[in-house]
């Protein structure tokens, strides 16, 4: 026992840089990959790995000293750096217990589809990563690892429920039929939907906008490099520096916006054989059911709604970052805020005066959940050697998708009563939303059909 | 060499998943290609040096350039007819 302890603990010190090619390595040739491939996309994972450590140390040492003069001269105390989902996602996969999560999804999935007690196959193995994030920070803080995929495992369950209510929409939005979006980030829509209901009966919120031609004038600013160039420069600025200074950290920010996609897709590239097989397996088993494919969000992005949404809360959460009393945020890789936007667009049926109104609405109680998590998110890239964070600053995300989930059941698992209450609170709200929308949607979808007929 | 793209919302995952599948289909057909998945925000600055556009999203803009449905590389539903496309628009 004591050796095998022993030979984890060996590999385990090398980092998630070595160990987790080698558990892909592995896995791979259970598999059944050619050696060749599997050993490629082992390496690949490495190399994600090592390039995202680079970009992020990069991003911090450029980032952090700034927003620290900034707290010098202002008091106002911004020391987590937001690294965004890219950064949460190269981080959580360097979990050493972060594989169990596929067996786990598998399971799940194909029970509820065998009892029919959902009709969505979710094929979107690379949002794996967001459950494994969960069951994390429901580790780290209830100090149970099983307690983790318990949480994690129900958060599996609610995706696949929301992935049934999504399917009419997703059809509607993109005219695309037989697939949903079961993501994690939709959930925001259960808690925001009596909020929209209500919102229904307001009339000038009921007025379609066309975002295109506004799209057509800020998209620009949701290109990486541009937002984050000027989140440099205000920040350059914002710390007292000079011009000099501030331009060549509007280069610096730029640059670290700019690289974190490109690194980040390594481990997409090194997973997709695996993506592959499991999704393979699973649609060969259910392929003379109707059924619902699962995908990831980005079959919306069509949508101008999403784009114009998010560049429009931009100075929105920037705003409330230093100006909420508490908040230690400085948003920055996960300003984009499609935690909100992809939910949001489902739930009003691309409506933009309402999805900015929730952009707005929600803006501070994303900075004050990624406040409370930035310990935890810290302690995680600390622990598993991916980044180095200096004493006095820490690592976050702006914009933790579907943060009160985790916060209520991670702190339930840890027996406080207001998170065990406030769990089933989120749960009573989430069935009434899913019972409530499919009403909705008969009826909304209903006087489509007449409307068409008449 | 002819160069595909993939675009979705951040060029990281979903782009990603399509581009390596591309990618594998294109080699077991032996046809040469780069292919890159990319920010569908920057997707006008990319669109100028592809030969081919795998579309994951719905747009009502037009492209000079064939583009190819993304959706049925990642659900599998007339993946042959797209398969078909990519090689005749590559040979």
């Amino acid at each position: 026992m004591e050796v095998l302890q022993n030979a984890v603990q060996y590999v385990l010190d090398m980092g998630a840089s070595v160990f987790v090619p080698i558990i892909m390595l592995v896995i791979g040739l259970i598999a059944r990959m050619k050696f060749k491939d599997a050993l490629s996309a082992a390496i690949i994972f490495g190399v994600a790995f090592s390039g995202m450590t680079l970009v992020v140390d990069y991003m911090l040492s450029a980032i952090s000293p700034a927003a620290q003069t900034f707290a010098e001269n202002t008091g106002i105390n911004l020391t987590s750096v937001d690294g965004g989902w890219t950064t949460a996602a190269a981080i959580t996969w360097s979990w050493p217990f972060a594989f169990l999560m596929f067996p786990i999804l598998v399971i799940i999935n194909i029970t509820m589809l065998a009892f029919k007690w959902t009709k969505t196959l979710n094929v979107d193995v690379w949002n794996v990563w967001g459950k494994i994030f969960t069951a994390i920070l429901v580790t780290y803080l209830s100090g149970s690892i099983v307690a983790g995929f318990i949480v994690a495992s129900i958060q599996v369950i609610v995706e696949l429920k929301i992935g049934d209510v999504w399917g009419r929409e997703v059809e509607d939005l993109t005219g695309i039929p037989g697939v949903t979006v079961p993501h994690h980030m939709t959930l925001v829509a259960s808690l925001l939907y009596p909020i929209d209901k209500l919102m229904d009966k307001v009339p000038f919120l009921n007025k379609k906008m066309d975002a295109e031609a506004l799209r057509d004038k800020l998209g620009v600013f949701a290109e990486n490099h541009i937002m984050g160039g000027i989140i440099g420069l205000l920040l350059g600025l914002a710390a007292s520096y000079s011009i000099q200074e501030s331009l060549i950290l509007a280069i610096q920010a730029a640059t670290a916006l700019t690289l974190f996609p490109m690194v980040s897709k390594l481990f997409m590239q090194a997973l997709s054989p695996i993506s592959d097989a499991i999704s393979d397996f699973m649609k060969k088993r259910f392929e003379d059911r109707e059924i619902l494919i699962g995908l990831d969000w980005p079959i919306l992005a069509g949508r101008n709604e999403i784009w114009v949404t998010a560049i429009i809360i931009v100075p929105v959460l920037l705003l409330f970052a230093v100006t909420l009393p508490g908040n230690t945020v400085l948003p920055f890789g996960g300003i984009i805020n499609l935690s909100i936007v992809v939910g949001a667009v489902l739930l009003t049926r691309g409506n933009l005066v309402r999805m900015i109104i929730y952009g707005i609405i929600t803006a501070p109680v994303f900075l004050y959940i990624s406040t409370y998590f930035s310990p935890y998110i810290t302690r995680l890239a600390k622990e598993t050697g991916a980044v180095n964070v200096e004493e006095g600053s820490m690592l976050t995300w702006s914009t933790i998708e579907n943060g009160e989930f985790k916060l209520f059941f991670a702190n339930a698992m840890n027996g406080e009563w207001w998170a065990i209450l406030a769990s089933i609170g989120w749960l009573a709200i989430f069935t009434y939303f899913v019972i409530g929308r499919q009403k909705d949607n008969d009826k909304y979808f209903a006087e489509d059909i007449e409307e068409a007929n008449s | 060499m002819k160069n595909v793209i993939v675009a979705c919302g951040s060029g990281v995952a979903t782009s990603q998943t399509v581009a390596s599948k591309v990618k594998r289909i294109l080699d077991e057909n032996n046809v040469r290609a780069n292919v890159e998945a990319v920010d569908i925000k920057s997707l006008d600055s990319y669109i100028r040096s592809a030969d081919v556009y795998v579309s994951i999203t719905k747009s009502n803009k037009e492209y000079e350039i064939p583009t190819l449905n993304g959706i049925a590389f990642l659900t599998g539903m007339g993946l042959e007819e797209e398969k078909q496309k990519l090689i005749d628009a590559l040979k």
